[in-house]
């Protein structure tokens, strides 16, 4: 029975040191730069509710008028359903304005901070986590 | 030998385990003091003697398919895998029967959806989201050739699959719709008569139907019927809609058999250890001079 119980919290122990230790939630300013900032308006294409964080797939027109395809980073589907997303809101085909912060590697990708909707609603849609930039207002 | 599943794991199994077993006691004991009385063969049906739990039909126990569909719900002839030859026959695909109705037993994908299925299929096992231990999904999951266990009492009804601890609730209460897309969706069940009848939703776009590359999308919804027609036997049905990908819902029929041999039992198939070569290998930085 000793054993089993050691077995037990020994694993227990592992499972916290690893997630503690690992790469799976790296620091905002490793892949992002926040002297970067960018606010895409686009049309949803995709949206991957998926953990440790949702990602919104955009489409942007920029200024030559072609068509680029975005990924923006933000929340954990949990923490973004309680700031008032849902699924419908982010359906594809929806118009929306994002905030947020390049990737350090000049990418088409983003960590969102702020999200606004057409009829003016405005929610956070950030990680979050420590030195990620807090929401505006 | 078989291995036990580690002390920090035991929680759900052990829960499942447990309240399987003590239902599965009770049904064996009912059905030997039924058969007799009833007097029917087991094939006439709801008639006949098969256990109750709160007068609906008890659907607890260990269950499995003994069909071939995972491989492929299209009728199939055998084929080998070439990238696997150095297992011979054990790494060749068994040929199979359509389990599709119809007349011609082939998924009524709309002509750009089939396109996407033989795309999935040419980059099998790789793009396979079974071969990365992603959770099956419905109707998969019910199909998978590894056991689930079917835990009922008189509220929601749990099924816990063995493949990669995948599981679901259905609710029986009032239906709630998906709050997201995801692997196993959201169920909400109630009874027909003695058929449990289960609608998913909120199916995201990432799960197969079988290893031939058949996949559902982000639209798709999923009506499965499971209906106990003997202590051993819940021949299952499941119809699948999702007017993006397929020109009419189409229907599969299979049955369910439940595990009868002694010590049956749910073991451990945590799979995603044995999916990181193939996911992550081409990120692993290797020397040249080191083999594997």
């Amino acid at each position: 029975m000793r054993t089993r119980i050691i077995s037990s919290l020994a694993g227990a122990a592992l499972l916290l040191g690893a997630a503690g230790s690992s790469m799976a939630h790296h620091a905002f300013s490793a892949e992002f730069d926040v002297d970067s900032p960018v606010a895409l308006r686009g049309t949803v294409t995709r949206m991957e509710w998926i953990n440790p964080h949702s990602w919104i797939h955009i489409d942007v027109v920029n200024e030559a008028g072609e068509v680029e395809s975005w990924m923006v980073e933000g929340g954990a589907p949990n923490a973004i359903l309680r700031r008032g997303f849902t699924a419908d809101s982010l359906k594809p085909g929806t118009v929306i304005l994002v905030e947020g912060y390049q990737a350090r590697d000049g990418s088409n990708r983003a960590n969102g901070r702020d999200i606004a909707f057409e009829d003016g609603t405005k929610l956070f849609f950030g990680i979050g986590s420590p030195g990620a930039p807090d929401a505006r207002d | 030998m078989v291995r036990l599943p580690s002390g920090a794991s035991l929680g759900l199994a052990a829960i499942v385990l447990m309240l399987g077993a003590a239902c599965a006691q009770e049904d064996s004991s009912e059905s030997a003091a039924q058969a007799p009385e009833a007097g029917a063969a087991p094939e006439a049906g709801a008639a006949a003697g098969f256990s109750r739990l709160d007068g609906r039909p008890d659907l607890n126990g260990l269950w499995q398919t003994n069909t071939l569909a995972n491989w492929n719900l299209e009728a199939h002839s055998a084929a080998d895998i070439p990238q696997f030859a150095g297992l011979g026959a054990i790494a060749a695909i068994p040929a199979g029967i359509s389990y599709v109705d119809g007349p011609d037993g082939e998924i009524p994908y709309l002509p750009e959806a089939l396109a996407q299925r033989d795309e999935n299929l040419a980059g099998w096992p790789a793009t396979d989201p079974e071969a990365k231990c992603y959770m099956p999904g419905l109707p998969r999951a019910a199909y998978l050739p590894y056991p689930f266990q079917i835990v009922q009492g008189n509220q929601d009804i749990l099924f816990a699959y063995e493949f990669a601890t995948a599981n679901r609730v259905v609710n029986m209460g009032e239906p709630q719709t998906a709050v997201v897309p995801t692997w196993m969706g959201t169920s909400n069940g109630r009874w027909e008569g003695d058929t449990l009848v289960v609608e998913v939703t909120g199916n995201n776009d990432l799960a197969w139907y079988d290893r031939a590359g058949n996949y559902r999308g982000a639209s798709t919804v999923v009506t499965e019927r499971y209906t106990k027609v003997s202590d051993d036997r819940i021949d299952y049905e499941a119809t699948i809609e999702d007017p993006a990908l397929y020109s009419s819902p189409w229907t599969i029929r299979l049955p369910l058999y439940r595990r009868t041999e002694e010590g049956a039992q749910m073991l451990e198939f945590k799979c995603v250890p044995f999916s990181e070569e193939l996911l992550y290998g081409h990120l692993v930085k290797r020397d040249e001079e080191e083999q594997d």
